[in-house]
């Protein structure tokens, strides 16, 4: 079983939901809880109406419904169904799966419907195979069909015209930037990001939108000293991104998509999986981080960094990390991806096209995610050769965000209040990546030790050290 | 053009502005100029942004040296890591349950795992002397105190070249524990360090000192007599007047005896009654804080003494008198005089446990784990099968004993399911209960307490069941 309560209070999206939760873990208001043996639960959970709310959780993936009206998610139903499995102390009556059930199981997207559903071939298959077996195919109007193809293919060329506007309009907002000087820059950049992100929204270029929104915040988190650079690298890197634009046709494919998914063209999944040039992984991954974070658009985005175990033997140089990143709007009250860091899931995953892959969405989900205690089997790389793939990764994609690292022999330690990730080596080494200062109290307990094995995402200016694996077991950045 | 061109003369331009100093297309840049100025600018930005991305980052000239702390302890098993992090998420240090698992850490001599001490900050700088030398390293590392341990030492750990070094909790520890094996050489060590200690370190240092007080430590109390601290004067002429008998001037005393009064009854045999006229403007409510101020600082002994009784005569002299009795108990208690204590917990106070309760926590010094269990013994027996209801009364037992509970009160909980039931329709029964019920229970008896625990809703359990299995893993951890 995959749920734990760490999950659950991971999940809940406040201290209140867990604790109207918890006020309903008494056996005398669920007059109905089952399971289908194989990892979804469902149950009724009586309400102050006559009717019963219905609760079905997805335990593989921690996926929920409940037909309660609240605005929460997951609800204080959802939470208590998966509290009282965690529990044990109530038994789930095997019992075949209701139809209220299956309908939810046949209209949901994500990795746990196949997972759960192909396990045993009794549950209806994903959302479009079970549309399509439902409802009559309906007869194609081949003029119709024109006129949409048309209408998307205007709408594509309008918002093309409307980003390359946009970025003309961004590179004379930069000039007048570099014309007072970058030194400056940090002191009003809350004001002068806000005007430009608002233009980049009204050009449809969300990507930059995002980036510049979120740039006031990205400085003020650094130094004052190293503000000025940090503020001259990032508007380079907007002007590079712009001329890179205006000039796609002539980069190769996989650099094209990166670029445009950096404006803001998004891949739909549908699209993702029907591109059959597609990278697609099948093995067992881990995740080594999960991290959520609340975006100036008001939209969550929730991240989920996995590492493959072992690479396939028909493609050893398959990516070994990959990045599930989801986006949620705050109100929703979601907080976490549904995975905690050390979780292991066996899935075929499906990477977005990049010259160097890390996004990816989860094609099919073969097992529930479970929690391992198992260490990393990490490549012997030491934190030069790490930072060199970094580097190389930088020369192909230049507008590279954040990286993610493994690391063998390295040690931590500490110049004044900051933390820095070096080699284990007597000799040490001549670079060593500072870590966030978040991290400084989780971290400090790894001062003491000689050697750890780690994972970590670098963003350029900052180790966001994510995993380590030392003589006292596993830390990780929860 | 190259990085080190771009660095060396683009970047000085890029930040002060290119209004204020142009950027020149000469020399290495030259090849820039082909563009109109502001593209040029534009791709200079560029390639200087590019270049400092390619700047490694550089290990700072020296690192700081961390301290070796050596924690013998051995360290809380992996699977309980988990649960102990989420019994104390948002718990207030001095809970129950967070004290419950302080002393156990203790008892057991268990220590949390180095990873999870800054998940649980609050509970490890609240507790840090009964967690181990690293938690104490942690605790000490984030105190803004001037007055820094120069080692980290548990009690059992410090010896004489030691023990100045150590936490103050655990040096009066030390020394309370070597009172009990050699009161001379305890001494010799107080008085060693006693010039550079600070008022509150000379309090507890001399507080120690009351175990195994002895004729030979006169000269050292009377030294203390002209002390800058006015605490440590006052014990120090509290055990002075213990030692010699000479009554000096004792203003808690004289005030204590001024609202006693004293008659006599009986026709045949003539007996002392006395009876506490408490003052005018101390209310009804107030009259436990008033009576708890007015005797913590008397002893049995001396009040005694002042009113010409022996002491099992005073307590039958305060026989008719609840408040006086109290104040009795409340002596007789941190004097040690269980046998006193007893006669009145089963004589005219029946209730000594809820009563003495009532009086918040008192300070029980140096008193050893034995005789805070006969303590709770003396204080249990009058209730026999029937346990107080009152959640305040077992707090208050808990933080006294500093551990489990004599059997004997476990056992009568267990065999008295209608003290549940009553709690619950009185609706009294919240998980906190059962939290104090799994600090309390004695590992004889978990397995008992678990299954009755097994009949409960499981909302009451949350806490408790976690706790138990912690405790259980504690143990079995301390013994092996």
């Amino acid at each position: 079983m995959s749920l734990s309560l760490e999950k659950v209070e991971a999940l809940a999206p406040d201290q209140s939901s867990l604790d109207a939760a918890r006020k309903l873990l008494k056996a005398g208001i669920w007059p109905v809880v089952a399971s289908d043996g194989s990892g979804l639960i469902w149950g009724e959970c009586q309400g102050s109406g006559a009717t019963p709310y219905r609760v079905v959780v997805s335990e593989s993936d921690a996926g929920y419904k409940c037909t309660c009206p609240s605005r929460k998610f997951p609800c204080k139903h959802s939470l208590a169904l998966m509290w009282i499995r965690v529990e044990g102390k109530q038994t789930f009556v095997a019992a075949p799966v209701p139809a209220w059930v299956s309908d939810w199981l046949s209209r949901r997207r994500g990795p746990g419907t196949d997972g759960a559903g192909d396990s045993k071939g009794e549950k209806p298959k994903a959302s479009i195979a079970a549309a399509s077996s439902l409802t009559p195919p309906e007869e194609s109007d081949p003029k119709a069909e024109a006129r949409a193809a048309a209408a998307r293919e205007r709408n594509r060329l309008e918002r093309e015209e409307s980003v390359l506007s946009g970025l003309d309009d961004l590179d004379i907002w930069i000039s007048d930037q570099v014309d007072r000087g970058m030194a400056g820059f940090a002191a009003q950049a809350t004001q002068v990001c806000r005007v430009i992100a608002q233009r980049m929204v009204d050009a449809k270029v969300s990507g930059l939108a995002t980036r510049l929104e979120s740039l006031p915040a990205r400085l003020f988190s650094m130094p004052e000293s190293a503000r000025p650079a940090a503020a001259l690298e990032e508007l380079g890197l907007l002007h590079l991104i712009a001329q890179a634009y205006r000039r796609q046709d002539k980069l190769p494919a996989e650099l094209k998509a990166d670029l445009r998914r950096a404006i803001g063209w998004s891949i739909t999944r549908d699209a993702l999986l029907a591109d059959t040039s597609a990278i697609r992984v099948r093995g067992a991954w881990r995740v080594v981080a999960a991290f959520s974070e609340v975006q100036p658009d008001r939209l969550r985005r929730l991240e989920t960094w996995l590492w493959l175990e072992k690479p396939p033997e028909a493609n050893p140089n398959a990516p070994r990390f990959a990045a599930l990143i989801d986006f949620v709007p705050v109100a929703t009250g979601a907080a976490s991806g549904g995975y905690s860091p050390g979780d292991r899931l066996q899935a075929e995953l499906v990477f977005y096209p990049s010259v160097m892959p890390l996004r990816a969405q989860i094609l099919q989900s073969l097992s529930g995610a479970q929690a391992s205690d198992t260490q990393l089997d990490l490549p012997e790389q030491s934190l030069d050769d790490a930072y060199q793939c970094y580097e190389r990764a930088l020369c192909v994609q230049p507008w590279l965000g954040v990286w993610p690292l493994s690391i063998r022999n390295a040690r931590l330690r500490r110049h004044e209040s900051q933390l820095f990730l070096c080699d284990a080596g007597e000799a040490g080494s001549a670079i060593a990546l500072p870590l966030q200062p978040s991290q400084l109290s989780d971290a400090s307990p790894l001062l003491t030790l000689a050697k750890l094995d780690a994972v970590g995402l670098w963003d350029g200016y900052r180790l966001n050290l994510c995993w380590a694996q030392t003589e006292l077991g596993r830390w990780v950045n929860v | 053009m190259n990085a080190r061109a771009l660095r060396l003369q683009a970047y000085p331009a890029l930040l002060v502005g290119t209004g204020r100093q142009p950027l020149g297309f000469r020399g290495d840049l030259a090849e820039l100029a082909q563009q109109d100025a502001t593209q040029a600018t534009l791709t200079a930005l560029s390639l200087t942004a590019q270049a400092l991305r390619f700047e490694r980052p550089q290990a700072p000239p020296n690192f700081a040296i961390e301290p070796v702390v050596q924690d013998h302890r051995t360290i809380l098993a992996d699977r309980m890591r988990r649960p102990l992090l989420r019994l104390l998420n948002k718990r207030r240090p001095a809970d129950d349950l967070a004290l419950a698992l302080a002393w156990a850490f203790d008892r057991y001599k268990v220590r949390p795992h180095p990873f999870d001490l800054p998940k649980m900050d609050a509970f490890v700088r609240a507790h840090a002397e009964h967690l181990g030398a690293l938690a104490q390293q942690w605790a000490q590392q984030r105190d803004d105190s001037p007055a820094q341990p120069q080692g980290y030492f548990m009690a059992d750990e410090m010896d004489e070249t030691t023990w100045t070094r150590g936490l103050p909790g655990l040096r009066a520890r030390f020394i309370a524990e070597r009172r009990r094996q050699d009161a001379t050489a305890a001494r010799a060590l107080v008085e060693a360090a006693w010039a550079q200690e600070n008022a509150d370190m000379r309090v507890r240092l001399i507080a120690a000192l009351e175990t195994g007080l002895h004729a030979d430590d006169q000269p050292f109390l009377e030294s203390l007599g002209k002390d800058r601290a006015p605490r440590v004067r006052a014990l120090a002429q509290k055990f002075l007047a213990r030692l010699t008998g000479r009554r000096s001037e004792h203003p808690a005393l004289a005030a204590c005896l001024e609202r006693i009064k004293r008659t006599t009854t009986g026709l045949l045999k003539k007996r002392v009654v006395l009876t506490l006229e408490l003052p005018a403007t101390v209310k009804e409510h107030e009259t436990k804080v008033w009576i708890r101020e007015a005797f913590a600082e008397v002893s049995l002994e001396e009040l005694a003494h002042a009113l010409q009784l022996t002491e099992p005569q005073l307590v039958e002299a305060t026989e008719k008198d609840a408040n006086l009795s109290l104040a009795l108990a409340l002596m007789a208690a941190q004097d040690r005089r269980f046998e006193l204590l007893e006669k009145l917990a089963r004589g005219q106070l029946s209730d000594a446990w809820e009563q003495l309760s009532q009086l918040g926590t008192f300070d029980l010094g140096t008193m050893t784990a034995e005789e805070r269990s006969r303590l709770a013994e003396v204080l249990i027996a009058p209730y026999g099968g029937k346990p107080p209801s009152s959640y305040s009364a077992w707090s208050w037992l808990h933080r006294t004993l500093e551990g489990p509970a004599p059997a004997p009160l476990i056992e009568a909980v267990l065999r008295s399911p209608r003290w549940l039931t009553q709690l619950l329709e009185e609706s009294k029964l919240g998980s906190e209960w059962m939290e104090i019920l799994a600090a309390l229970c004695p590992s004889s008896h978990r397995v008992r307490l678990r299954a009755m625990m097994a009949s409960l809703d499981a909302a009451l359990t949350l806490t408790a069941a976690p706790l138990l299995d912690i405790l259980d893993s504690m143990e079995k951890v301390g013994q092996s």
